[in-house]
């Protein structure tokens, strides 16, 4: 078509801007280590401080056209919300008791689909921590916000996760967009509202053959993580290039091969670990056995020796963990952002404040029931 | 850059560029910082910053020093907030120059830090939290147990029973083996132990076909005895002994307290501390010392039970201790005794041979009946 030369003649749009992550891996790696240790000096406590640190760490470092963001959560908040999300599960564990008394009486193992009921609860604790993090997210002085059902996601879910049942996970990709598109819709910043342009369909086209493959993985385990960081750099591609807000546009350039060396290399230290505590076990009890000239089969019994093996526990748990965060969290973190691209930010050049602070219930209820998601 | 606002920064401690978020918009303004008696900003060091409602006449942003906290920020760049101006309003100071002296100034920069003594605060709750967990699990949970458990209702502690019972049955496979001279021997034992020990329960006696020696009770008077057990069994006053053991459980009713003092411990344990790093491990094991340690005491009073009962027949306790030790063997070396739920079977046949005595009452079944009881699961078979 020749005509399109009269369409009035627009600005040309302003070239993307890239994001980029900043922060410094020695000091990421002091604050997981120290972490660690009060966690485990707290028993646990330590833990809302901790991913509070992270979360502030990872947020400030990480700067799109020039102005970091910021995170603005508080741990207090956490351990409230815990305290709260505690406060309303014990009376939900003991009907669940009951209940399954009475449903098992009928059949064995009939309290089975209770399970579902947890599934559910799960679901919703997931999207209300999503709106507490999101709602602590700011940039330029606006933070983000997010409305909608806790609720009514959990009932998505569940449908779309019946459904991925049934077709052994083949729909995954479009309860993927799905329920991502219903977060999205919800998700404000300042006055902009998001979307999810991300089709099912697309996802799919880039992961069948991974999930054709996949019981390949299981027989050869040794591919399992090629496939495993293959389909994360994948979905995370795709997820990224499908973020709108208003007239703002994310795009994602990261390489599928782009977590390979990541995953293999916490894999390296698992087993380098491993063998370690293994040695140190060994050592200790070859020593112990020298010094205190007992039978082998009373080794057990001696608690000094059950002491020396817990330390030895612990502080390869403690190791694994650190790992894990640097690996997992900061490197995929920084591996992400950096291969960033964001178009049309001078639709976010000047949008007002909207939104109310949501509290931290939902990241109780995640941590109460142990689920994780984003 | 906007080159008004550059020419008119003073460099140094007079004041110089910062760039400002009013915290209503996400507008950057470029602007200039001057220390006065507060920290002022203005968008040329003269005019003041516009806003974003137009029609308001805006005065000049003053913040006072006592007021600025420090915000979050990526390297090279000062970021502040202020208490009295909206939370989200935010100055970016990246002149190192501007920012230091803004720094001295501002004393109560780093007021919403965690330092050394935030730190500690957290440790000595985290302290205080475990150790009044550790009390609770200790001593509240067992007084608990106990003052619940007669509050139980007969009903519910019968459905409870049922529940298990269906269970119980899909884990061993669930042939119950009712021989009917078999059946007959065994309630007939049942009932003497039943009648001696004074105890008015509907009792629901079964055997189930399954090798493995063991037998229990469950809430609401059910007493299962596996075959494996039986095959085990030489004399008859073995298996009373046993029997006699698991009633005391019933009267007890120890599976009820049982079941408050686990789920009780386990909720409070693994809620609150979440399965994070190593303590989960250390949780576990001080979980499975502690719980032990309770139903230890349970057997205890179950094996006291049980030489009273025979005793009172006229029958050898020691006959139960040592049908365990044919099971058993020695346990001494090898698992710690203090992670054990029962107490050693060598201690269990020291106390009940110390209490033994000779025979005076007559044998609790015939011959013909005791070898019914043996095959209840049918001949040969174990």
């Amino acid at each position: 078509m020749d005509q399109v030369s009269f369409v009035p003649q627009y600005p040309p749009p302003l070239p993307p801007v890239p994001a980029a992550f900043s922060g410094d891996r020695g000091e990421f790696f002091r604050l997981a280590a120290r972490g660690a240790a009060l966690e485990l000096v707290t028993v646990g406590f330590y833990r809302f401080w901790l991913v509070t640190d992270i979360r502030r760490h990872l947020w400030s470092h990480t700067i799109v056209d020039g102005d970091a963001a910021e995170y603005t959560g508080r741990a207090k908040e956490l351990l409230i919300g815990f305290l709260f999300a505690l406060a309303i599960l014990v009376p939900i564990y003991l009907v669940y008791f009951l209940i399954s008394v009475e449903a098992e009486r009928l059949q064995g193992f009939a309290s089975f689909p209770l399970i579902v009921g947890f599934y559910a609860f799960g679901q919703f604790a997931i999207y209300r921590a999503r709106r507490y993090r999101l709602t602590r997210t700011v940039w330029r002085g606006v933070r983000f916000w997010m409305d909608g059902s806790g609720w009514a996601y959990a009932w998505r879910a569940m449908l779309w996760g019946l459904l991925a049942l049934l077709t052994l996970g083949l729909i995954f990709p479009w309860r993927e967009a799905a329920l991502e598109r219903y977060k999205m819709q919800h998700s404000y910043y300042g006055e902009l509202q998001g979307s999810f342009e991300g089709r099912g369909w697309e996802l799919f086209k880039r992961c069948w053959w991974l999930w054709l493959l996949s019981p390949v993985a299981i027989v050869l385990f040794p591919l399992a993580p090629f496939f495993y960081a293959e389909f994360k750099a994948r979905e995370w591609r795709w997820w990224l290039s499908g973020i709108r807000f208003g007239g703002v546009r994310v795009e994602s350039t990261l390489p599928r091969t782009a977590l390979y060396g990541l995953y293999w290399k916490v894999i390296g230290w698992f087993m380098l670990l491993s063998i370690v505590t293994g040695a140190y076990f060994g050592l200790c009890g070859f020593l112990f056995a020298k010094i205190s000239g007992a039978e082998p089969d009373t080794l057990t019994k001696s608690i000094p020796l059950l002491i020396l093996f817990g330390i030895g526990y612990l502080a390869m748990i403690l190791s694994l963990n650190v790992v894990m965060r640097l690996y997992l969290q900061r490197d995929v973190w920084a591996k992400v952002s950096g291969l960033l691209q964001v178009h049309g930010i001078e639709a976010a050049a000047n949008v007002a404040v909207r939104g109310d602070l949501a509290s931290a219930l939902g990241e109780g209820f995640a941590d109460g029931l142990d689920v994780a998601g984003f | 850059m906007d080159s008004t606002a550059a020419d008119a920064a003073v460099a140094g401690p007079g004041g110089g560029p910062a760039i400002y978020f009013d915290g209503l918009s996400s507008r950057r303004q470029e602007v200039v910082v001057a220390f006065k008696e507060a920290l002022e900003i203005t968008a040329d060091g003269l005019s003041p910053v516009s806003s974003q409602v137009s029609s308001q006449v805006s005065s000049p942003i003053s913040w006072a020093y006592s007021d600025i906290r420090r915000a979050d920020s990526g390297p090279g760049t000062l970021r502040v907030a202020c208490l009295s101006a909206p939370s989200l309003a935010r100055l970016e100071i990246r002149d190192a120059a501007v920012a230091a002296e803004l720094m001295s100034r501002c004393t109560l920069l780093g007021e919403n830090r965690l330092d050394g003594r935030g730190i500690a605060k957290i440790v000595g709750w985290s302290l205080a939290a475990t150790i009044s967990i550790v009390v609770v699990v200790l001593f509240a949970i067992p007084l608990a147990a106990d003052r619940l458990t007669p509050l139980v209702p007969e009903a519910f502690e019968q459905r409870l029973g049922d529940a298990a019972a269906v269970q119980l049955k899909t884990v061993f496979g669930g042939r119950v083996c009712d021989t009917a001279a078999g059946q007959a021997a065994f309630s007939k034992l049942i009932d003497t132990l039943r009648k001696s020990a004074d105890l008015d329960l509907l009792v629901q006696p079964t055997v189930l076909a399954t090798p493995i020696p063991n037998a229990l009770a469950l809430p609401g008077g059910r007493i299962y005895l596996l075959n494996g057990l039986l095959a085990k069994a030489e004399t008859p006053d073995e298996i009373a002994g046993v029997l006699a053991h698991e009633l005391g459980h019933l009267k007890h009713r120890d599976s009820m307290r049982e079941l408050i003092y686990n789920g009780g411990t386990s909720f409070l344990i693994g809620l609150l501390f979440g399965d994070v790093t190593g303590s989960g491990a250390v949780i576990f094991a001080s979980r499975s010392l502690v719980t032990s340690s309770y139903s230890r005491d349970a057997e205890q009073n179950a094996d006291t039970f049980s030489i009273d009962v025979m005793q009172r027949l006229g029958r050898s306790p020691k006959a139960m201790g040592e049908l365990l030790f044919r099971v058993t063997g020695k346990e001494g070396n090898r698992s710690l005794s203090i992670l054990a739920g029962h107490p050693l079977t060598e201690d269990r046949l020291k106390r009940m041979s110390e209490a033994d005595r000779p025979a005076s009452g007559s044998p609790l079944l015939t011959d013909t009946e005791w070898s019914a009881l043996k095959s209840i699961c049918g001949p040969g078979k174990s």
